[in-house]
């Protein structure tokens, strides 16, 4: 017997399983030979959003960027794709993008490198070169900072407002006009909270909001001035303000005098809530009116925006929310090029232009700024010109640190503000005061256990902390 | 020559791995590429790391689950699929073990749009039977995750783990049972005195893998909770912390450390398990 | 209970108690393929099919296929592409190799046998878990991190395999018939592809198939080892559809069911030498 004797024995004895199994594993190695064409010599670009990715595909379709020389192609995946192959290429030295968009809650661990393996270049020396620095929104440049090292350029501001279901505020009659602060922005809005159906709950809550929801509890603290960390670095969760504003927010979500409910910001029972209007105003930053516009269509004409109530009067009137950088891992051996083509997109005034169209989103260059685009109305919000009421905001927007251990320390302050709900049910305690002391106290655990994580780093993290 | 092929890869993929995670277990890394050694520190602060010990409480909360829910249920389905003439055996048998074909990943995808609030089918059905329109506001995957987490493993492996107990129990020998129902002996007698004690090796031996399995859980929340621990940390597991630390903030040696404290029960369970396989070992 | 009467009220109640557990278990995979057919507006209409004006209420007409267009729109056929090829291969190869290996240790003696015996089987207690994180750097100082070899190899030595296998070989091949093959002048390899191997056939189909099934069901070697897109296997690739898809239920319905069906398929064909092998295995323990 031959040796191919031998392999036709061998199939036939085996099962219809087994001949299964070998004829896919045949055919699955043919399709992927004759699937592996030549890596195409191109400026490959990573994103994660499926709205960029349509604009930034009609901008190359309409510029014919797909064949020139070397030709962008942009991909999308996950925001959790993205972040393992951004570590994939940090960690592993496997090859990544040139370009890749990087949502902030992933680059954490980047800038946990040590000084010179960040993987990604430093862009301040050319930003400077080119006198492309200040055409940027200069608070929107804080979370990509490192020392005086710039690892991205913002992709937008993500100023937040206030957005509210107007029809719901005019059936009881209620002006917002007045509401400059929080308290008197529940004052106002006490009418909605009646219980018209008489089940024992109100009806409708006044804002939307959870202690529970990481982001929108940090972004409540940076609009009330709290810090997470200092300009060097360190960890600043129990200071001032922090216990107090702490206390506030989470003694919206507690007893009888809860004024705050909790959505879903995401899911289909999230979109089916807003439609009923279980809360009447939202915080809301820039992208979120896209997600409002294609998940809530219903809503259309009944939304109106305004300025956030301040914690104290005169106090800011927004905050910030999200936020993604454009970044260029070292590994890449064409950054001029991807330079190039980044400066197109980013600076681009018809991009931007479209940018606000499609996703709602302002562009954090300020030149751009005075495009007619963002002062057209827009009817979905009653006809507001809701781009320059953003961008109004813009220059006002909380700075952020770059810290890795940022997440973490957003974690740790939900973490206390779950634990100082917990306490203040179970002993009824609804005095500010206590709150704070409480907060306080449950503040300066979760500092311990950012600072004891921080420690605990041996390869340096020297961008800050001297 | 044979052995040959298996060896070279068993001592590059596996005993070179497993002898590498003692010295690893004392390093700390960023990548692959940058390490230092830093002594037992890793340990020192793992035995402190509110982190790790919530990941332990969820995984040991999960084992629970398994151990006094999903076993006794697949034994008790086993039970009755024993009858001496059960009409449908077969087809009943690979019903309750098709979720195990979905297999993990997948399951899991199906799972988080099944528990989501108000659009998935647990609520929608609830407030369907009962009339009561509040229940499709339960938060299964944001508030209860360790108790959905449980019920999906019930759906996905009591069917498996049934096999097993089946037939186990259909190689009891019935002579004995016939004995002892001659000796007056009623069914919760028998169960106790003659069934339980031949299956005990092989239930020892599903009751161990089925801890192995629950010790080791990280797929299920991973993809359920979007690649995180899920509010407040309620999902995080052992390994999905391993993971973290490991792949998300680049330090290998920590991860190690992680794998080392899993692995000591692990390993004392592996060879419970072993000792129940070692008569044939022996005889062979 | 033994009148034939009671007997039956017996099994009646069996049947009573164990069909509604059926259906209970069966009821999200068939949400899950009704789903799967429903545009985005129906999701919402009607728990399974969409309501409508057709026979029984139902709008038998809503039902499309558009969600698995968008599959195929968006290159999920790549990752299904993936997983059979590196499920297949993985199972071919880790059953040659473990069969080759249970072989050896059970039908040869040479010197080492002994302790590479105690070493395989004392490796079956060394948990996955602890060598992800070593894995990872022994693959980087390879260069085989986002290759195949450097996914598969890792996966096709278990050391459950050698010991199945050679149970299997001293249980089901009899030594007299590898001497006379011997003396028939047989070579060593034909001895083991030619009478060796058919005689293993239910314990082959059974480790096939649990090899095939946990690759195809892998997520975190992919996810750790896998870098370049057109390479990722369905596990990773349904997760990212997951994000970026995040309110298209009928999509990731409709990528669910194209991910479960071809293992399902597979199942069907061995399920008899699994049961068997699972059983067997399970009863001689």
């Amino acid at each position: 017997m031959n040796a191919p004797g031998v392999w036709f024995m061998l199939v036939r004895t085996v099962s219809n399983g087994i001949r299964a199994i070998l004829l896919v594993f045949v055919m699955s190695v043919l399709i992927v030979l004759a699937a592996r064409g030549e890596r195409e010599d191109a400026v490959e670009m990573w994103i994660f959003s499926p709205e960029h990715h349509a604009l930034y595909q009609a901008h190359i379709d309409r510029h014919d960027l797909g064949s020139a020389d070397p030709p962008l192609r942009v991909s999308i995946l996950s925001i959790e794709g993205i972040q393992s192959r951004v570590l994939g290429g940090v960690y592993g030295g496997l090859e990544s993008a040139d370009l890749i968009e990087v949502e902030r809650a992933i680059s954490g661990p980047l800038f946990l490198a040590p000084e010179g393996s960040v993987g990604l270049r430093n862009l301040r020396p050319i930003l400077e070169r080119e006198g492309l620095l200040e055409r940027f929104n200069a608070p929107s440049l804080s979370p990509w900072a490192r020392g005086d090292r710039l690892y991205g350029i913002p992709h937008d501001v993500h100023p937040v407002l206030l957005a509210y279901r107007a029809d719901i505020v005019e059936a009881h009659g209620i002006d917002l006009s007045g509401a400059t602060t929080w308290e008197r922005f529940f004052e106002l809005m006490r009418p909605v909270m009646r219980d018209e159906d008489a089940d024992g709950t109100p009806d409708r809550y006044p804002l939307a909001f959870w202690y529970t929801q990481k982001h929108n509890l940090e972004l409540l603290l940076l609009q009330g001035d709290g810090r997470l960390f200092d300009e060097d670095g360190r960890p600043t969760l129990d200071e001032a303000p922090n216990p107090e504003l702490l206390a506030r927010i989470v003694s919206w979500c507690l007893g009888p005098d809860r004024v705050v409910v909790d959505i879903d910001e995401f899911s289909a029972s999230g979109h089916m809530s807003r439609i009923r209007g279980d809360a009447v105003a939202y915080l809301c930053p820039d992208w979120m009116c896209s997600i409002w516009r294609s998940n809530t269509p219903q809503l259309g004409g009944k939304l109106r925006l305004m300025p956030l109530p301040a914690f104290e009067e005169g106090g800011r009137r927004t905050s910030v929310r999200g936020g993604t950088m454009l970044c260029f891992p070292e590994g890449s051996d064409r950054f001029d090029e991807a330079w190039s083509y980044a400066k197109e997109l980013y600076t681009s005034p018809e991009l931007a232009r479209e940018l606000y169209r499609t996703a709602d989103i302002i562009t954090p260059v300020t030149s751009l700024w005075d495009d007619p685009v963002y002062d057209e109305p827009d009817p979905f919000f009653m006809g507001q010109a809701k781009g320059r009421m953003y961008i109004d905001m813009a220059p006002r927007v909380p700075k952020r640190a770059s810290s890795p251990y940022y997440d973490r320390a957003v974690e740790a302050v939900r973490d206390a503000a779950t634990n100082l709900a917990g306490w203040a049910r179970g002993s009824g305690t609804r005095d500010r005061d206590a709150l704070a002391e409480r907060a306080s106290v449950l503040l300066a655990r979760a500092q311990r256990r950012i600072e004891r994580e921080m420690e605990r780093r041996v390869i340096a993290d020297t961008g800050g902390a001297p | 020559m044979f052995l040959a092929p298996f060896l070279i890869l068993f001592t590059l993929f596996v005993l070179y791995p497993a002898i590498q995670s003692v010295p690893l277990a004392f390093e700390q890394t960023y990548g692959p590429g940058e390490r230092v050694r830093v002594g037992t520190r890793n340990f020192a602060y793992l035995v402190e790391d509110p982190l790790f010990w919530r990941a332990v409480r969820n995984t040991a909360a999960y084992t629970l689950g398994t151990l006094v829910l999903q076993l006794p249920l697949a034994f008790a389905l086993a039970l009755a699929l024993n009858a001496r003439r059960l009409r449908g055996r077969a087809v009943y048998r690979l019903i309750f073990f098709s979720p195990q074909l979905m297999g993990i990943v997948f399951a899991s995808i199906l799972s988080g749009l099944v528990f989501e609030k108000r659009s998935g089918l647990v609520n929608r059905a609830l407030a369907g039977v009962t009339g009561n329109h509040d229940l499709l506001a339960i938060a299964w995957l944001q508030e209860h995750v360790m108790a959905t987490l449980v019920i999906i493993s019930i759906w996905l492996y009591a069917g498996f783990n049934m096999v097993y107990f089946l037939a186990a129990l259909q190689s009891v020998d019935p002579e004995l049972l016939e004995a002892s129902e001659i000796d007056g002996a009623g069914p919760v007698a028998r169960l106790r005195h003659v069934v339980i004690p031949s299956i005990r090796p092989v239930a020892t031996v599903v009751v161990v893998l089925a801890m192995l399995g629950s010790l080791q859980l990280f797929e299920l929340p991973y993809v359920l909770l979007d690649g995180g621990g899920g509010p407040n940390n309620q999902g995080l597991t052992v390994v999905m912390y391993l993971y973290q630390s490991g792949f998300r903030f680049g330090d290998l040696g920590y991860a190690s450390a992680i794998g080392w404290a899993l692995a000591i029960p692990l390993i004392v369970l592996g060879l419970i398990q072993m000792k129940q396989l070692a008569p044939e070992r022996v005889g062979s | 209970m033994s009148s034939p009467r009671g007997a039956r009220a017996i099994g009646a109640l069996r049947h009573g108690a164990l069909v509604p557990i059926a259906g209970v278990i069966l009821t999200p995979m068939v949400w899950m393929l009704v789903s799967s057919l429903k545009s985005r507006e129906d999701y919402f209409s009607g728990l399974f099919l969409p309501s409508g004006t057709g026979p029984f209420g139902i709008g038998w007409d809503k039902l499309t296929l558009d969600n698995y267009r968008t599959l195929i729109e968006v290159g999920f056929a790549r990752p299904l592409v993936n997983s059979t090829l590196y499920a297949s291969m993985s199972s071919l190869l880790a059953t040659v190799f473990c069969a080759a290996a249970g072989y050896a240790l059970a039908m040869y003696r040479f010197r080492g046998r002994r302790t590479v015996t105690a070493v395989v089987f004392g490796a079956l207690v060394v948990p996955p878990t602890l060598l992800i994180a070593p894995t990872y750097g022994l693959l980087h100082d390879l260069g085989l991190l986002d290759t195949v070899p450097g996914l598969v190899a890792p996966s096709i030595v278990p050391a459950f395999g050698v010991f199945l296998f050679r149970q299997a070989v001293v249980q089901s091949v009899p030594r007299e018939l590898i001497e006379a093959a011997r003396i028939d002048g047989c070579s060593e390899v034909r001895i083991f592809f030619v009478i060796v191997f058919p005689l293993l056939r239910p314990m082959t189909g059974a480790f096939m198939l649990i090899t095939f099934m946990a690759m195809w069901n892998n997520f975190l070697s992919p996810q750790i080892v896998l870098q370049s897109a057109e390479k990722q296997p369905l596990s990773v690739a349904i997760m990212q559809l997951q994000g970026v898809y995040k309110t298209d239920y009928g999509v990731l319905m409709a990528a669910t069911v194209v991910s479960v069906a071809p293992v399902s398929v597979l199942f069907l064909l061995l399920q008899r030498e699994f049961i068997q092998g699972l059983s067997r295995g399970a009863t001689k323990g």
